[in-house]
């Protein structure tokens, strides 16, 4: 009888895919792609080709004084000119000075030590927030989707320079007004402008940034969800966050009623990461 | 295989088609199994990577183009069979061509394929993902039916065609709903 190749094709095939989905099982998560690690955001950032000193409050015309991030200390002067008004008159009106300028140690370039800024990025396709405490920051970019990123670190002089896994990258300046920056993540790059949060009398569950850790089904989850000022909210959750590249998947709805979601049958509990108080720090 | 001598054309037609009828269960049964599996284990994330490439995503999506590249040399190779370029005499080799172009893209699509499976799972967060999910499922389940329909006889005439166009089609949406998506969204390099 003659062979039937074409069925050899097909249980060959399913053979192959057998062999690689052991082979997958057998893997520790996290090692699988050790080697390539680390490498899928660092390659769209190349391809982004913006460097931050032009694009990080690219939208002001005070481009002059933008390049002062990146070289100079003089960050009480740079914190302020990027785009507002309210938070500094005197060193935006003398944007071609800024970068040789002293810092002016005025109430422009004041840099709170506690503080929350939470925000969408420009164009509104995800948002970020970011909570400083005394020195340490934590920030969390997420679209809502597939884009999400936690990033820690240190905060000092008003400006935050942080890294997250695969690349991410969190650069900002940040005053008593707004933090503005840029942020990368899983490929995408946001600019930033996002406004202080003033903390809210009364309210158990104020604008901000919420996390939450479970255990579900044998894998560790980790939720974070951003609530907006308006009331509204773009939360995403990792799989198996310590992994190499965790897929993430947007998160389901934080109750703010009762600071807890529902997540496959798990209920997850939410803290807040406030910079004001340092809880989560 | 029992050996039939053909009937007259009218006869067989409808016993032709009926032979279609288990290997398409069977494409079936594939292409759910897939979809159950994808949607109800829960992914784990990355698992396989190959050294000299930057990230698993670009192994991915390198091995899918080589596929769908293959994939176009067997459309290529079937229209010279099937007579359909003008001027171009089928050579004796065409039906070899179509044969390993075809093992080739198959066997470049699995391990893609059970990464995605495996590591991702059956998602819906975005039209894309939805999409190629479902056009996953239905690939393998479309291509298992082309395997066991090739060996059979009696066949109507347009059968193996429509197969390999649907198995085709079904390869280059999931090419465009991944890798093209992938090469556009991080750049194209390894």
């Amino acid at each position: 009888m003659r062979l039937n190749t074409p069925l050899v094709t097909l249980l060959g095939g399913a053979a192959v895919g057998v062999g690689v989905l052991v082979a997958s099982m057998l893997q520790p998560s996290g090692t699988a792609s050790a080697s390539g690690s680390g490498a899928t955001a660092p390659a769209p950032a190349t391809t982004v080709t913006v460097p931050l000193t032009s694009s990080a409050p690219a939208t002001t015309p005070a481009t002059t004084s933008t390049t002062a991030p990146a070289t100079a200390p003089a960050t009480a002067s740079t914190t302020a000119p990027a785009s507002v008004p309210t938070t500094a008159s005197a060193s935006a009106s003398a944007p071609g000075t800024s970068p040789a300028a002293v810092p002016t140690a005025t109430a422009s370039g004041y840099a709170p030590p506690k503080a929350d800024y939470v925000g969408r990025v420009e164009g509104g396709g995800a948002a970020v927030a970011i909570s400083v405490h005394k020195g340490k920051a934590v920030a969390y970019l997420c679209d809502g989707h597939a884009v999400a990123a936690w990033y820690r670190g240190t905060a000092a002089g008003g400006k935050l320079d942080l890294t997250g896994k695969n690349g991410a990258r969190l650069r900002l300046n940040y005053g008593s007004g707004k933090a503005e920056g840029l942020v990368m993540a899983d490929g995408v790059q946001y600019n930033f402008s996002v406004s202080l949060v003033h903390p809210a009398s009364g309210a158990t569950r104020p604008p901000g940034l919420y996390e939450a850790t479970a255990v579900v089904h044998g894998i560790g989850i980790k939720a974070g969800w951003i609530v907006l000022p308006d009331g509204s909210q773009i939360g995403s959750v990792e799989y198996d966050p310590l992994s190499a590249i965790p897929p993430t998947a947007q998160a389901p709805v934080l109750d703010l009623a009762t600071g807890t979601a529902q997540y496959d049958g798990v209920t997850l509990v939410a803290s807040l990461i406030s910079g004001l108080t340092g809880s989560g720090f | 295989m029992t050996a039939q001598p053909d009937a007259p054309a009218p006869e067989r037609v409808s016993l032709g088609i009926g032979k279609l009828i288990v290997p398409s269960l069977i494409g079936g049964l594939v292409a759910l199994t897939l979809g159950v599996y994808g949607r109800l284990h829960h992914p784990t994330g990355v698992v396989v990577n190959i050294a000299g490439f930057t990230s698993a995503g670009y192994v991915k999506s390198w091995l899918a183009t080589v596929a769908t590249l293959f994939a176009i040399v067997q459309v290529g190779s079937a229209l010279v069979m099937y007579g359909k370029i003008p001027r171009v005499r089928a050579p004796s080799w065409i039906g070899t061509l179509h044969q390993w172009s075809g093992r080739i893209a198959f066997l470049s699509a699995v391990p893609v394929a059970v990464d995605c499976l495996y590591g991702l799972g059956f998602q819906t967060y975005s039209t894309r993902v939805l999409i190629h999910s479902l056009l996953g499922c239905a690939f393998f389940g479309a291509f298992s039916i082309k395997m066991l329909i090739l060996p059979k006889r009696g066949l109507p005439g347009w059968t193996l065609p429509l197969a390999g166009a649907v198995v085709f089609t079904l390869l280059v949406g999931l090419w465009f709903t991944s890798a093209f998506w992938f090469f556009s969204t991080f750049g194209v390099h390894r």
